[in-house]
């Protein structure tokens, strides 16, 4: 009973968390001027339309070169960091992994505002450099929380011998521990990507008409008005989303929910 | 320096100047601010102007409202989810397909998402449509603008979240001992109660906490549901920082705002044990 119970909710749930999403793309494939849902006819004329206004195509190349160049960026800062903090034990350790999380539970809209007023102390308000700086700090935990559980002490067996072996730190890096590593660092890769490729909390501060992220700019539409060209460029979000997820199933596999008795997922 | 702290400071180094550089900075900017006047001089003036006024106790506890709401319609839509996701389904490709559809609106922006709900909460929207269809309804309901709304997007938004978390929870609950509370003549209900729950509360904790926090501190879902009927505290923020500019007034709300989700992080890490959404 409580289990037939706990299915048709769990049915009911899910169906919740894929109709709005249904709705959007529908919405895109109208033959109305207006948004109605379920769309009447089918039309890829608001895809075109899309394509058309070049404004889109800024914004969508603006979010991805700053997804991009904000993940790269904090693989290059993190991944030492995640060395260091699996490596050493040092007074302060615990507070210093607080430190490197903690952007996780700030409020994003907190955090853009104190960038705007920073940036604008140095002539960069609302410039790009203040979107990355913002990017770069959001995702920094997610790239270290990603790498810092593979670092185990077996690991550390291997890496060992590499260098009793003659190879010098860095060889042993590039040979040994990247290698190990690769996995999880692409999976919290492609999740910081998405994470600043979705934000608009923080994007929000620090944009201007030329200088737009998609999501930002989706915002600024979607308060005032919407029609099926939004629409649109939101189902194509969507899809970003929807392959996202398949390169991380490839790239990791998508082991969130693990069950136990299965050893080869942990 | 030994050899050792050497490579630890050349480690961390990168890390921790990007943090200072672009978080702590910028933070003790605004908290400054929140202590200065328009001239500069020291003042508490910014703290008890939100402390003593009427209005922003009204903003803060609709926030809170909402949040509290939204905290519990998340664990009790997320909560059936999770169970069935890790104890019921056994068809592999199912299950997996559950937790991409689960996955899919968390790799989605919140303008989308809540783009979804104003077109079906619309006046002339599905959901209206549909009761008044059904004939429960002779009106349309007035959804966007309203409390309601935002709790539905805003639970629609977070629910993974709590999905994630319990669901990671139960999986580490040993299944034998459901079995054992079942053997030793337990309903499946007192089962529930009494051996699952308990087990996975850190978890459940954990999700709480984690929705309770990130929805205090929304503000495109609040603000795109509230069709600007409703006022949450991140609005007020935002509205002094991108159109009234008063920096030190919007940076004594930005540090109230941060104490508040600061105070309620420091509050689950007392109840349970950290938990990452993955």
């Amino acid at each position: 009973m409580i289990r037939l119970l706990t299915r048709f909710v769990a049915w009911a749930v899910l169906a919740y968390l894929v109709v709005p999403l249904v709705v959007i793309i529908g919405c895109s494939l109208t033959k109305t001027s207006y948004l109605v849902f379920p769309p009447k006819g089918l039309t890829f004329d608001w895809y075109l339309a899309m394509l058309q206004d070049r404004s889109y195509g800024n914004a969508f190349a603006t979010s991805t070169a700053l997804a991009a160049v904000a993940t790269v960026a904090a693989m290059l800062v993190a991944v030492p960091a995640a060395l260091a903090l699996a490596r050493y034990r040092f007074t302060g350790r615990n507070m210093l992994v607080a430190f490197f999380m903690s952007p996780l539970v700030l409020p994003n809209v907190v955090l853009g505002a104190a960038i705007m007023q920073c940036a604008a102390r140095f002539g960069a308000v609302r410039s790009l450099g203040a979107l990355l700086a913002g990017h770069v700090v959001i995702v920094m935990p997610l790239i270290l929380s990603s790498v810092l559980p593979l670092l185990t002490p077996e690991q550390r067996t291997l890496e060992e011998a590499s260098m009793d072996l003659g190879a010098g730190p860095l060889t042993t890096f590039r040979l040994v521990v990247l290698p190990q590593i690769a996995g999880g660092l692409a999976g919290g890769a492609v999740l910081a990507f998405i994470s600043s490729w979705i934000n608009v909390e923080l994007s929000i501060y620090s944009t201007t008409a030329e200088l737009t992220t998609i999501p930002v700019k989706l915002f600024n539409y979607v308060q005032y008005t919407v029609d099926p060209t939004i629409a649109a460029v939101s189902a194509v979000t969507i899809f970003v989303a929807v392959l996202s997820i398949v390169v991380l199933d490839l790239l990791v596999g998508i082991n969130v929910l693990a069950e136990r008795h299965d050893p080869n997922n942990h | 320096m030994s050899r050792e702290q050497r490579a630890l400071v050349g480690l961390l180094s990168a890390s921790v100047l990007v943090l200072i550089a672009f978080f702590v900075i910028p933070m003790a900017v605004v908290a400054t601010a929140s202590f200065g006047s328009a001239r500069g001089q020291f003042t508490l003036a910014q703290y008890a102007k939100i402390l003593l006024d009427q209005y922003h106790w009204e903003v803060l506890g609709t926030t809170f409202r909402i949040a509290a709401l939204t905290t519990v319609g998340c664990l009790l839509l997320g909560f059936p989810l999770a169970y069935y996701l890790v104890r019921i389904v056994s068809w592999r490709p199912w299950r997996r397909a559950c937790v991409i559809l689960l996955l899919i609106p968390l790799f989605t922006s919140n303008v989308v998402r809540s783009f979804g709900w104003m077109v079906l909460l619309g006046r002339n929207g599905v959901i209206n449509d549909g009761l008044q269809a059904a004939g429960l309804i002779e009106r349309p309901i007035r959804w966007l603008g309203t409390e309601t709304g935002i709790l539905i997007g805003l639970v629609y938004i977070l629910l993974p979240f709590v999905v994630l978390s319990v669901g990671n929870a139960l999986a580490a609950v040993d299944e034998r001992l459901e079995q054992a509370s079942a053997d030793l003549g337990a309903n499946p209900y007192a089962t529930l109660r009494h051996v699952t729950l308990p087990l996975c509360m850190p978890g459940v904790i954990g999700g709480a906490v984690m929705v309770f926090t990130l929805a205090v501190s929304a503000y495109v879902t609040p603000a795109l549901l509230s069709g600007g009927r409703v006022t949450v505290f991140s609005m007020l923020i935002f509205q002094q920082y991108s159109s009234v500019f008063d920096f030190n007034y919007g940076g004594a709300l930005s540090i109230t705002l941060l104490a508040v989700t600061l105070a309620l992080v420091a509050l689950a890490n007392r109840l349970g044990p950290k938990e990452a959404a993955f």
